[in-house]
């Protein structure tokens, strides 16, 4: 295995960050504190430098926390005045969290549909009252990649939005500036998209995690409450960008909508199994039936039928889950042991208002998931927060679930290089567009995305969870 | 990390070496184009691409050759797994039906291009060709779509090769 300068930087940094804790003696901390401390820097040294796949860090950050921190670990297999072990079943537990079970139905439900071209064929149907002018079918594919990245892995739809978008752009005059128009509506639709239901994206699994944790429970249709507003306002900003930056010189696009549903039994049973899922999914505050529990309709009833098989099985992101795994977990102990506190605590919060900490909050979330990976920004930020709410520095009005949420949707707000998003990546290595396209119009949803944040936390969000 | 590709072309007579070289330019960025005039060359060519870490995603091979003829090299391939999975490609006016049927056969012939080609027809059988491969290599579809199939990556990445982070 050959390492960059980056990830070798990573690797030693992480390993001084595991050990130094060990050796010091700060004021205020548990020594379990200490330990906690080592794994957090060894963990953000490793997902942000990346000598190692996030997902590989994730399960090392589970294991270390078993080995170290657990009751039946090395170190406090009884309880210290400063420190009450965890089982090591919280920390494996995490595996199995009701949210990675609520990600893994969502992904057998977006791997079939994928199997039986459901995503294609809905977006063919979804495109038609779009028309043939350039702002609408604009529109249209973002709003379609929006609805569909709500309910599949953002990149996934991105792919396949590629398939749909890539003939236009082979019509369209190189000199048209729709076409860059076009390619930056897909990562961008399904970047914001990404945000509106809790399976849409990882980083949304963790705030859910994180606050379940504290015994805040976000039902499915409660996030969606909370979320889609912000999610159509930031499409919409999103397209009158586009179209601003990137006038379109044509009058109409031709789009092949020829294709047909597939009407198999198998199908048939999948647009069953998925109608079904996301209605109860949607309506959980109605009946109250868990959302996790509902998402193991698709995995009982798909494998029980066949639809899924054992290969579909296999070739599940499995890495998606440890690593939304690992971020729970990575937040169990660093409460447990004081950690987060004590960190939230060395800083003098008193001097910000709640509107300065959300908007602190939100932009170090963007700017450092432009970097980073929307989920291991989500993690590491989220502990802090949930500190700084739980343990009141932060003064009345601060609530857990509003910076959460503010961490969570700004992790997804983050669109400006190719690196930030899976979908970026996708979009620009077609060569329809270049870095500084991309960068430009980021930029500005990256600001605008802010904006909305703010607003949302101080005026909307209140009135939902109040 | 991908290793390097190499597409390599085998041909004896000079000018359409190089015309099959400068049709060839588009891809020449992505992927280098090494030239052999025999088959005994091919085999040396081959050999240094493969010390020096790098593969064969494709071959364009004449059939009339100096010695070992196109057909006999191809199937001499099949022998050796690294240029086994290599995508095969003759450029020919003159192999007979007997040789075209032992290359399909024995040589897993991937396609026939009749001379006098055409540089769309050349294209299109190189892009299919080495998506084909990139595909079956399980090689990271991003890095080839301003090249090859764009759509058919795509349709990779859609399946789960990609996920979100």
């Amino acid at each position: 295995m050959k390492l960059s300068i980056k990830q070798f930087y990573g690797l030693i940094l992480g390993i001084i960050g595991l050990i130094i804790p060990f050796f010091l003696n700060i004021e205020g901390l548990s020594e379990a504190g200490h330990v906690a401390l080592g794994i957090f820097f060894l963990a953000a040294a490793f997902w942000m430098l990346e000598p190692f796949p996030i997902y590989a860090t994730s399960v090392l950050v589970i294991f270390l926390q078993v080995i170290l921190l657990s009751k039946e670990g090395f170190l406090f297999q009884s309880a210290t005045e400063t420190y009450t072990p965890d089982s090591y079943t919280a920390f494996m537990g995490t595996l199995a969290n009701p949210i990675i079970i609520l990600f893994l139905g969502g992904f057998v439900l977006a791997d079939a549909a994928v199997k039986y071209n459901l995503d294609k064929n809905l977006t063919r149907l979804l495109l038609k009252p779009f028309g043939t002018k350039p702002a609408f079918i604009l529109l249209g594919l973002m709003v379609v990649t929006g609805l569909l990245s709500a309910f599949m892995s953002n990149t996934a739809t991105t792919a396949m939005m590629m398939t749909v978008i890539l003939p236009i752009i082979a019509q369209t005059d190189l000199k048209d500036p729709m076409r860059i128009g076009i390619a930056l509506s897909i990562p961008f639709a399904a970047n914001i998209g990404g945000i509106a239901t809790p399976i849409g994206t990882p980083p949304n699994a963790v705030v859910i995690g994180a606050l379940s944790q504290q015994g805040v429970n976000i039902p499915f249709g409660e996030w969606m409450i909370l979320a889609v507003p912000l999610v159509i306002i930031m499409l919409i900003f999103a397209w009158l960008l586009l179209l601003f930056m990137f006038k379109p010189s044509t009058d109409t696009i031709a789009l092949d909508m020829s294709g047909k549903f597939n009407k198999s039994k198998n199908a048939l049973m999948l647009y069953g199994i998925f109608v079904i899922t996301v209605f109860l999914w949607v309506t959980e505050s109605f009946h109250g039936i868990k959302s996790a529990i509902t998402a193991l309709i698709p995995v009982v009833f798909l494998t029980l039928t066949g639809v899924v098989s054992k290969d579909d099985i296999r070739k599940l992101p499995w890495e998606v889950l440890w690593l939304v795994a690992g971020g729970i977990s990575l937040g169990i102990s660093m409460k447990s042991t004081g950690l987060a506190e004590w960190i939230v605590t060395s800083i003098d919060w008193s001097s910000f208002g709640t509107l300065m900490l959300i908007l602190v909050f939100s932009a170090v979330a963007i700017l450092m998931s432009n970097f980073l990976s929307n989920t291991v920004t989500a993690t590491l930020l989220i502990p802090l927060a949930v500190s700084l709410a739980t343990s009141g520095i932060a003064g009345e009005g601060f609530s857990l679930i509003i910076i959460s949420l503010v961490i969570g949707v700004s992790a997804s707000l983050a669109m400006m290089l190719p690196i930030s998003t899976p979908p970026n990546a996708i979009a620009m290595s077609t060569g329809s567009l270049e870095t500084r396209d991309m960068a430009k119009a980021g930029f500005a949803v990256g600001v605008m995305g802010i904006v909305v944040i703010v607003v949302y936390a101080l005026f909307y969000w209140p009135l939902i969870i109040n | 990390m991908e290793p390097q590709i190499y597409i390599l072309v085998v041909e004896d007579e000079l000018e359409v070496m190089d015309a099959l070289v400068n049709d060839l330019e588009k891809f020449e960025d992505t992927f280098p184009v090494e030239t052999a005039n025999t088959s005994e060359e091919a085999k040396r060519v081959t050999e240094q691409i493969y010390e020096s870490g790098g593969e064969v995603g494709l071959i364009l091979c004449d059939h009339v050759l100096p010695g070992e003829n196109g057909v006999d090299f191809l199937i001499s391939l099949q022998s050796d797994d690294r240029s086994q999975k290599s995508r095969k490609v003759l450029v020919t006016g003159q192999a007979g039906l007997e040789d075209t049927i032992q290359a399909i056969n024995n040589a897993d012939l991937n396609y026939y291009i009749a001379k006098p080609w055409t540089r769309e027809k050349l294209h299109e059988v190189v892009v299919d060709e080495l998506t084909e491969y990139v595909i079956k290599q399980e090689y990271d579809p991003m890095k080839f779509m301003s090249v090859l199939d764009s759509i058919r990556l795509a349709d990779v990445i859609r399946s789960g090769r990609i996920t979100d982070r």
